[in-house]
């Protein structure tokens, strides 16, 4: 199993996932940006002026919480949750932005775009943004926009400018395609922030660096607390970013299951879903190879799911390779489930998780059977549910106003 | 070894001979129909046009201005696919075999379509520009071994003198030199960085280099075609297309491709 960790190679490849496939004149900030941050990763000032981020205005590292109620409901294994939830800004996505603002100061990018989905990004972004004095401009599907109108104003009292997207499908795919049009065509002055796990090399890379400081706290973590690795860890996969800043510590420690879950939306049958991992073909879109949802003309198709930061066809490539060696197992669960979960998870343990974090939660009716009392599922908790309490009331038909 | 002149290389070469400059006219497939594409690239052809680029639709086509965003939908919309793109190119072959035809696109729909790029009648197109592949990339490696389509490379103010040789040594064809950083359609075109630009891409290979992106107006198209060694026009035609589209009023387009065709033969 050693080759999966040392990847992607050179070239940007994960086994036959990743590459560069982008408009010629992106090309040179791509190398460039490998090359800063090739040289700036093991460069010790940098690692420390992270660390120091990290634990002072993120506030990590987050702990490792035992979720009694929520064993004793499924009665099986011991449930530990990865509390990502406590972050700075509600989410993992912090993780990465501490550490790419940094690579964007090293170069002297003057402005900051960034695309986002539920809106995590976009705040985590604006908010390293205004830490440095950057000027801001966050990308996000128009659908988005008003499905997560509290990250959006949010973004805006940090002092970001945000772009509704109104091309395409109007979610996250789209503002991913608008954040490279502005980048392509203001490539000199200009940091892109990629926010998940995908993109063109570097990116996906990069991003999984950054955010694998959860699963080496884990790595600690678990043997401090309980005396061992965990048997399985859970975490939900959009672009997958959570999941693989938790899963790649561990890619060498074979007795750790890694479960990652995706949107099944309206279910897997149905085709309304974001789910390309269990239901897609490998296909090219937003500059690296890996599966996504497309139909037989290579035409990207719609995504459905409840959670606007998975709802998006694509996924990290190096998911991808994950799937294809059968490191990782990669299934579904569907919005209904989700908003299950959601309720059972804040009633029980008084954590409100996202309503991406929640398809996590919503696995353990798939797997927690699998597992014996004197086994430990982890779960990465990689968000909290305080932007979704507007999309949660209008699905349980509630008024608000 | 010899190889027999392509129909794109027969072009390029009788530019060269008469000392002209290429006009190069790109419209996307499917939009507003097949039908009209149809008319359009007869239209084209009759009104100057030396080179066709068919530009070939997808969902997420990033390297697009709103203009040609719109028409890519409108394109999937009638649900455009390549195949149907293949047969379109063969209807035109009927009644035109001079003006060459390049399928301008995004990989994943070329992917999609590997088996039918072997097929021997997509030689009635021939070359393929994909917008989203590094330049330097070899077709075969990724697939498209068809040894009767050229590759056709896109050359950017931000590509590095490195690349710019390697990019040369994988091209066939024509090297497309992309006027400016941005979408197509955009406005911020800068003349003499262009020059310079084309200037070192001529001293690395004996291609022709051609101009686009940004390229709205007669006036743009002769100051650029000065410095290069024909003009690509996309936008501009794919606006006037929409606009025309719904009384097939073509002829004010072709008289604006006359316009342009005058303007850089001065």
């Amino acid at each position: 199993m050693n080759n999966l960790t040392n990847l992607p190679n050179s070239e940007g490849f994960f086994g036959e996932y990743g590459g560069k496939f982008v408009p010629e004149t992106l090309m040179h900030a791509l190398k460039e940006l490998d090359e800063t941050y090739s040289k700036l990763k093991n460069n010790p000032k940098f690692i420390e002026e992270i660390d120091q981020d990290l634990v002072q205005f993120v506030g990590r590292p987050s702990p490792l919480y035992f979720a009694k109620r929520l064993t004793d409901h499924y009665s099986g294994p011991q449930i530990w949750l990865k509390r990502e939830d406590l972050n700075h800004t509600g989410a993992h996505k912090i993780n990465n932005t501490v550490g790419q603002i940094l690579l964007a100061k090293a170069m002297g990018k003057k402005r900051i775009i960034a695309e986002t989905g539920a809106g995590q990004h976009g705040v985590a972004t604006a908010t390293v943004a205004a830490r440095l004095g950057l000027e801001c401009h966050i990308y996000m599907g128009a659908k988005d926009v008003e499905r997560q109108s509290l990250n959006v104003y949010r973004i805006k009292l940090l002092g970001a400018e945000v772009h509704a997207v109104d091309s395409g499908t109007a979610t996250l795919k789209d503002a991913l395609n608008e954040a490279m049009r502005d980048w392509v065509t203001n490539i000199e002055d200009t940091y892109y922030i990629i926010g998940s796990v995908t993109g063109p090399h570097p990116y996906p890379m990069i991003v999984r660096d950054f955010n694998a400081i959860v699963g080496r706290e884990l790595r600690k973590q678990s043997i401090e607390q309980f005396s061992q690795y965990p048997d399985a860890i859970i975490a939900c996969v959009g672009g997958g970013s959570n999941a693989m800043g938790i899963f790649h510590p561990f890619l060498d420690e074979s007795n750790v299951e890694l479960i990652g879950v995706e949107a099944a939306g309206s279910g897997l049958m149905s085709g309304m879903h974001a789910a390309p991992l269990n239901d897609g073909e490998p296909g090219i879109l937003h500059g690296a190879k890996s599966y996504l949802m497309q139909d037989e003309n290579g035409q990207v198709i719609d995504t459905h799911s409840v959670s606007a930061g998975l709802d998006y066809p694509g996924v990290g490539p190096e998911h991808s390779n994950l799937k294809d060696s059968g490191r990782a197992n990669y299934i579904a669960v569907d919005d209904k489930e989700v908003l299950d979960s959601f309720h059972l998870i804040t009633k029980l343990e008084g954590i409100m998780p996202a309503l991406e974090t929640a398809h996590a939660f919503a696995a353990l009716d798939h797997i927690a059977k699998n597992y014996k009392s004197n086994q430990y599922l982890v779960i990465n908790v990689s968000g909290r549910g305080d932007k979704d309490i507007n999309t949660v009331a209008t699905m349980d038909g509630i008024s608000l106003d | 070894m010899e190889y027999p002149l392509t129909r794109l290389d027969e072009k390029i070469l009788s530019l060269k001979n008469a000392s002209k400059k290429a006009l190069v006219a790109y419209l996307v497939a499917g939009d507003p129909d097949l039908d009209s594409t149809l008319e359009l690239m007869h239209g084209f052809a009759d009104a100057g046009v030396d080179i066709l680029e068919v530009g070939v639709p997808f969902t997420d086509p990033i390297a697009e201005g709103p203009i040609i965003q719109a028409a890519h939908d409108r394109a999937l919309k009638n649900n455009t696919s390549l195949t149907k793109i293949f047969g379109l190119v063969k209807k035109f072959r009927k009644k035109n075999v001079d003006t060459p035809i390049i399928l301008m696109g995004y990989i994943n729909t070329f992917l999609a379509n590997i088996k039918a790029l072997e097929e021997p009648y997509v030689s009635g197109s021939d070359a393929v520009l994909i917008v989203d592949i590094p330049g330097e990339s070899d077709l075969k490696n990724i697939g498209i071994k068809n040894t009767n389509l050229a590759s056709i490379s896109l050359i950017a103010p931000t590509t590095s003198k490195e690349r710019i040789s390697k990019i040369c040594d994988n091209s066939s064809g024509f090297i497309y030199y992309v006027t400016l950083r941005g979408v197509t359609g955009s406005s911020n075109l800068n003349i003499s960085e262009a020059e310079s630009n084309i200037n070192y891409i001529r001293s690395q290979t004996s291609l022709p280099v051609f101009a686009g992106f940004g390229i709205k107006t007669p006036d743009d198209a002769s100051s650029l075609s000065k410095i290069s060694d024909g003009v690509v026009i996309g936008s501009s035609l794919v606006e006037m297309i929409n606009k025309h589209s719904r009384k097939k009023e073509f002829k004010k387009i072709y008289n604006y491709l006359n316009e342009i065709s005058e303007a850089i033969s001065l």
